[in-house]
């Protein structure tokens, strides 16, 4: 009797089949440790992402974009908090949305043309693979799908479902990054694009 | 209307250059043996045995409600394909045209069973696929299918509109 108790206590749940019994060995390629396969990175507190920002605001005011996203780009936040991050993909993106899209070649081809130009592009494409992703996540926490979900009272009436304002203004952010992304492409290559997914070095 | 589609397909030519950009580079696979289980060959992006194999995901996106998430690794990458749904009979239609996919997902070889979380498609190329057919048609092949599929949901609104409002009538004939 005592015995059948036991059994339904610990093992009649099947939770335990969920567990990965591959991970809690050792040698096991689950895990292997990914940061034996980037550099080392100094780690970039809030306040020099927040020094960055102003001093690529300042060059901005002055009429140097390319400076300013040059400056944007040289100091990525590899190593950082999540908000240290965060706060320079917005300066990246501020820089970005300033130049006009007519500059935008001319300015990417002086760019990779100087030394160190094909690690900045890379950078920067880093950079809108992240803001394309992360306007995304937190659009998409909001329920996509409206939380009425009664019969409209007007039939098929779009009026009432139709996505608010707010999809138009990140429309108008992506359309921004989307163009910065072909541009890239077309002064760096596929290979740029090649680079972001193979660097462990993640922004 | 008009004014809305006007804008929205000038900035999906950019949006399916990026996609098709991405989808050529990331689609560089090689054959690579399970490092887990011996004599077998899987998908690494869906195994994720290997933290090593993985690449960083990549996600292209137009708008909150449209965007594409490509996942890479050595041997495989899985393309998940977030279609526009404006409103709920685009949602229901969408949702009934991507189970009629699926369900016949043998004879579409590409094509994953289950779309990932928060998509609605989804597509898993592996190396033995890139070996049998050829890239460029294979990243025409998922460009082609996203522009058809916006097409063809909001034909499909038309028509249910259309037939709506012709069953409403008919209904309603005898009591005029």
């Amino acid at each position: 009797m005592s015995i059948i108790q036991q059994h339904t206590a610990a093992s009649l749940s099947d939770a335990w089949r969920t567990i990965d019994i591959d991970a809690l060995q050792e040698d096991s390629s689950v895990n292997f440790d990914v940061s034996t396969l980037h550099p080392p990175l100094p780690e970039v507190s809030e306040a020099e992402v927040r020094q960055i920002n102003a001093q690529v605001r300042q060059l901005l005011r002055g009429g140097d974009a390319e400076g300013a996203l040059r400056g944007s780009l040289e100091m990525p936040v590899y190593n950082g908090s999540d908000l240290a991050k965060e706060a320079h993909l917005q300066t990246v993106i501020e820089v970005l949305q300033s130049i006009k899209a007519s500059d935008m070649t001319p300015m990417l081809q002086r760019i990779y043309g100087t030394p160190g130009g094909s690690e900045c592009l890379d950078v920067l494409m880093k950079y809108l693979f992240k803001g394309m992703a992360s306007t995304t996540s937190s659009g998409g926490s909001a329920p996509r799908t409206p939380t009425r979900m009664t019969p409209q009272q007007t039939g098929f009436s779009q009026v009432g479902s139709r996505p608010g304002g707010s999809s138009e203004s990140t429309g108008a952010a992506m359309s921004v990054l989307l163009s910065w992304h072909e541009k890239v492409v077309e002064v760096g290559g596929l290979g740029s694009i090649g680079r972001v997914m193979t660097d462990w070095r993640k922004v | 209307m008009v004014r809305l589609t006007a804008a929205s397909s000038q900035s999906l030519r950019p949006y399916l250059q990026a996609v098709r950009s991405s989808l050529t580079a990331a689609l560089c696979l090689s054959n690579f043996a399970s490092q887990t289980a011996e004599r077998h060959n899987v998908p690494e992006v869906e195994a994720r045995t290997s933290p090593e194999v993985l690449l960083t995901p990549l996600t292209i996106a137009r708008n909150e409600n449209e965007r594409v998430l490509i996942e890479p690794s050595i041997n495989s990458i899985r393309i998940s394909i977030k279609i526009k749904q404006a409103d709920e009979i685009e949602h229901i239609l969408v949702h009934k045209f991507t189970r009629f996919l699926t369900q016949r997902a043998e004879s579409f070889f590409i094509l994953r069973r289950k779309p990932i979380k928060g998509y609605d498609i989804s597509f898993l190329i592996t190396n033995f696929h890139t070996e049998e057919m050829l890239k460029h048609k294979l990243v025409d092949f998922i460009i082609q299918f996203m522009e058809e599929v916006d097409k063809e949901i909001s034909e499909m609104k038309l028509f249910l509109n259309a037939r709506a409002r012709f069953v409403a009538e008919s209904f309603l004939t005898p009591f005029d």
